[in-house]
């Protein structure tokens, strides 16, 4: 039973260094990893702005205008997931331009918010700036953290 | 001249104001970043992460330009 747990303690270790080292040697094989994860977290946020916004229209204005405004901000999550795939594309191969899908899939939505009555331009495309909100949230995130970061550096160098 | 025909050049006025900048600096950014890239291959996630970021803003000008072109073109308050 001894000799057991002794000859399997080792083969555990063994493996443990195996699945950090392939762990470390994907996130050094893998640079867009970083990417990834921003785009996650930019689609969170944005996600979370609209479960925060739309109630909030819902309750101050009317169903109308909330669903005016869900439409604004599902199209900004598009024209979002479209910008990070042209950069994500972006040097890997022949672009006519940067961000044109998008632009129009916006365009679209304007055209046939001014055209269709049901529809008001202003809480569409207030909900279309839904994830410049989500963009503006993780950016001050990052700079808070990094500046809380760098003052906690400054400390434990000055201790 | 009515206000009609002075909606039409004031639209074509706006987007085409509001896309020269964001113009620029997207193909500034885009080409120092692709340079960037180049460069340091280990950095190609943080770059292209900051390159999202900066093009979401730049572009969102252009956004506000088509906004008041289409709203004066379909939505115009004073006609």
């Amino acid at each position: 039973m001894s000799n057991q747990s002794e000859h399997t303690t080792p083969k555990q270790t063994e493996e443990e260094k195996l699945t950090q080292e392939s762990a470390f040697s994907h996130e050094q094989k893998d640079p867009m990893a970083e990417y990834y994860q921003l785009q996650r977290t930019l689609y969170t946020y944005t996600l979370v702005l609209i479960g925060i916004v739309f109630p909030t229209v819902w309750y101050f204005y009317s169903l109308n205008t909330a669903l005016n405004y869900l439409i604004g901000a599902i199209v900004s999550v598009v024209y979002l997931r479209f910008l990070a795939k042209d950069v994500e594309r972006l040097g890997q191969q022949q672009q006519k331009r940067l961000g044109g899908k998008g632009l129009g899939i916006f365009v679209i939505l304007m055209l046939v918010a001014s055209k269709w009555q049901q529809l008001g331009i202003l809480p569409v495309f207030l909900g279309f700036l839904t994830f410049k909100g989500a963009i503006i949230i993780y950016t001050l995130q990052s700079v808070f953290l990094l500046s809380q970061q760098s003052d906690e550096e400054a400390a434990s160098i000055g201790d | 001249m009515d206000i009609q025909s002075a909606s039409v050049i004031a639209a074509a006025l706006a987007i085409g104001l509001a896309s020269i900048g964001p113009g620029l600096g997207q193909g500034n950014a885009s080409g120092q970043a692709v340079a960037g890239i180049a460069r340091q291959p280990e950095a190609e996630g943080k770059i292209r992460g900051t390159l999202l970021l900066t093009l979401a803003f730049m572009e969102s000008l252009t956004i506000y330009g088509l906004v008041v072109a289409l709203v004066l073109l379909f939505a115009n308050p004073y006609v």
